[in-house]
């Protein structure tokens, strides 16, 4: 276990534990967190896993964790380790089961007043359109090829299917595809658990949930983004479905013996990995982005699914109800970008595990239309309580390979939230709050019952005042649709 | 970690499913590498907490490889999701039929699932090890939910 001794504050929100805290550290630790979330952090094995991460070969400058870190396997969630390379490692357990695990976020200029009155009925909507548990079944029925199709060119494949706009694809990460997707690389199986799950919502903690967005702390900013306070949103929650946890299983079992192959030692088998430029590297690389290629496309058609369950039921009723897309986000993934480290431009191999991308003014890689104010950065609260829209900033830029949180982070183990919360009894909770929950498991509802989280406002809190994101707008959930 | 037992008929089909801030773990034991697979697989399926829908009648084969015992555990409850997913079944039941440090061959026996949906998504690493202890074989598994 770490505790509050290890560290060594370096900043008002900033923990540092030196590379002299273990003998296989290659790097020091550093924590972003107040006093209370590190509290938090110190009370289950996150830190440990952290420490963990400063191990892996080729690891540089600090292994990061976000407010939001809480223990998950091998990598803490809330987790940033960029490698250099091109010897450094890529870890398929880094980027986690759920290959580009991210959010959408689609406003509109309708008004909450206008949309409330029909509120249920565009929650049964998007129930019934938009499939939900781990193995449901969406939409589409794919051939090979089209499947190859999806996995190398992600949302764009939509593009011509007429289930994307132009204008979704510029505001989407990567411009909704990831280049370097090679479906060589993705296993039969991986292809089988794909093949009809685009366009499904999946489990767990994943969601759709119609928002109202209730305050904006920059006007000009959100003006530009499409926010308007009392306005409505809608913000889409899901990652790669059960081809990037196939995905991600091929190359956890792989790399067990991989990791022998190149003598590298490791504290966590969860952990395992293999140089970047070597074949295997580059094989998962390949596969990751096919799956996170996949992701995209995943919410992309769910953007279709709920665009269409807003014209099915708000037609003729209401106004301007047309939804547009502020930004789409990746929250696990591993990428290659090219970051300055004490005056050196190096090319790094960032993975972000429960830690969202978060690229300051001026990155070339934004759309012409945003780089001038950052990347949008969309951090979905618990549900039932708020999620909050950022932008990216020149300081996550300089400390943590333009990174920032993900979400609230758990402080509550699944088992326990379950014995303490009646699923049905927290939905009538919700609904006595004027939130509307569609849910297909009551238990599943307990496991994330507010309760189980952090404060999702107390996080944001602190990459706002370190400087590694900057707060732009507050949602607040009037109905959600899960698994 | 704290402990909460949710199941203890005796010693060695007993589980234990341990706290994990967020995801699924649990402890399983087995006089033989054989019995510490089965007790995985039913101690998976209690976590998940599905059941076959009437009659269960289903009984798949499988078998499994895996380069040492850890990787032959976590392949092999990764396969039984794998078919639960694609083949739209639940397990309940596990057979193995012989099995050693690096393969194995088994018997699922289930049925159709309802409605109610899986929440693992995969079996992890994450410190595992399959320990000898004095009555056998002990390993804890997180699983990804």
């Amino acid at each position: 276990m770490v505790s509050e001794h290890n560290l060594v504050r370096v900043a008002e929100y900033v923990w540092e534990i030196p590379a002299t805290f273990r003998d296989d550290m290659r790097v020091p630790a550093r924590l972003y967190a107040d006093e209370d979330l590190l509290r938090a952090a110190l009370t289950d094995n996150s830190v440990v896993q952290l420490v963990n991460t400063a191990t892996l070969p080729g690891v540089i400058k600090h292994a990061i964790a976000m407010p939001d870190i809480h223990q998950g396997y091998g990598f803490p969630i809330g987790g940033v380790v960029a490698t250099r390379l091109p010897h450094g490692v890529i870890s398929p357990g880094g980027v986690g089961y759920d290959i580009n695990c991210g959010v959408r976020l689609l406003v509109s200029l309708a008004a909450v007043e206008e949309i409330k009155p029909f509120l249920e009925e565009i929650a049964s909507a998007l129930y019934a359109n938009c499939p939900s548990g781990v193995g449901s079944r969406g939409p589409l029925r794919l051939s090979n090829s089209e499947l190859d199709g999806v996995l190398h060119e992600g949302a764009r494949w939509m593009l011509g299917k007429g289930y994307a706009l132009r204008e979704d694809l510029d505001r989407t990460e990567e411009f909704g595809r990831i280049p370097g997707a090679d479906a060589a690389y993705v296993s039969a199986r991986a292809h089988e658990r794909g093949r009809d799950q685009l366009g499904t919502l999946g489990a767990g903690n994943h969601f759709i949930e119609v928002d109202r967005i209730a305050e904006v702390y920059d006007e000009a900013i959100a003006a530009r983004l499409g926010i308007y306070a009392g306005n409505v949103a809608v913000q889409i929650h899901c990652g790669s479905r059960g081809l990037g946890h196939q995905v991600c299983e091929d190359y956890v079992s792989r790399f067990q013996k991989t990791v022998r192959d190149y003598g590298i030692t490791l504290p966590d088998r969860e952990l395992v990995c293999a140089p970047f430029d070597s074949s295997e590297g580059q094989e998962y690389f390949h596969a990751m982005a096919c799956a996170a290629n996949f992701a995209f496309a995943n919410r992309q058609l769910l953007a279709y699914l709920i665009r269409r369950s807003f014209e099915q039921v708000l037609a003729g009723r209401v106004g301007d109800f047309h939804l547009q897309q502020v930004y789409d986000i990746a929250h696990n993934m591993a990428k290659v970008e090219e970051h300055n480290i004490e005056g050196h431009q190096i090319r790094v191999c960032v993975h972000r595990k429960g830690s969202t991308r978060a690229f300051g003014p001026g990155s070339s890689v934004l759309p012409d239309d945003l780089r001038d104010i950052g990347q949008p950065v969309l951090i979905p609260g618990s549900m039932g309580t708020a999620s909050y829209v950022l932008v990216g900033t020149p300081g996550a830029m300089e400390e943590t390979f333009g990174s920032t949180c993900h979400g609230a982070g758990r402080v509550m183990s699944r088992a326990k939230a379950k014995k303490l919360v009646h699923g049905a009894e927290l939905r009538q909770q919700l609904k006595s709050r004027g939130i509307l929950v569609c849910a297909g498991s009551m238990s599943g509802l307990a496991e994330e019952a507010p309760a189980a989280y952090k404060d999702v406002s107390q996080v944001v809190e602190v990459v706002d005042r370190v400087g590694i994101g900057k707060k732009i707008a507050r949602l607040e959930p009037m109905a959600v649709i899960k698994g | 970690m704290s402990r909460v037992r949710i199941s203890s008929v005796d010693f060695m089909s007993s589980f234990e499913e341990i706290e994990h801030t967020a995801d699924r773990a649990f402890r399983v034991r087995g006089r033989t590498l054989a019995e510490l697979l089965e007790n995985a697989a039913l101690a998976m399926s209690a976590v998940d907490g599905l059941k076959p829908g009437a009659k269960p009648s289903i009984t798949r084969e499988v078998k499994v490889n895996g380069v040492d015992r850890e990787t032959l555990l976590v392949n092999w409850l990764n396969e039984i999701l794998y078919m639960e997913q694609t083949r739209g079944e639940v397990y309940d039941r596990f057979h193995i039929l012989e099995a050693d440090d690096h393969h194995l061959r088994a018997q699922l026996h289930g049925g159709k699932s309802s409605s109610t949906v899986s929440q693992i998504k995969a079996a992890t690493f994450h410190n595992l090890e399959v320990k000898q202890i004095p009555e056998g074989l002990e390993a804890t598994v997180v699983v990804d939910v």
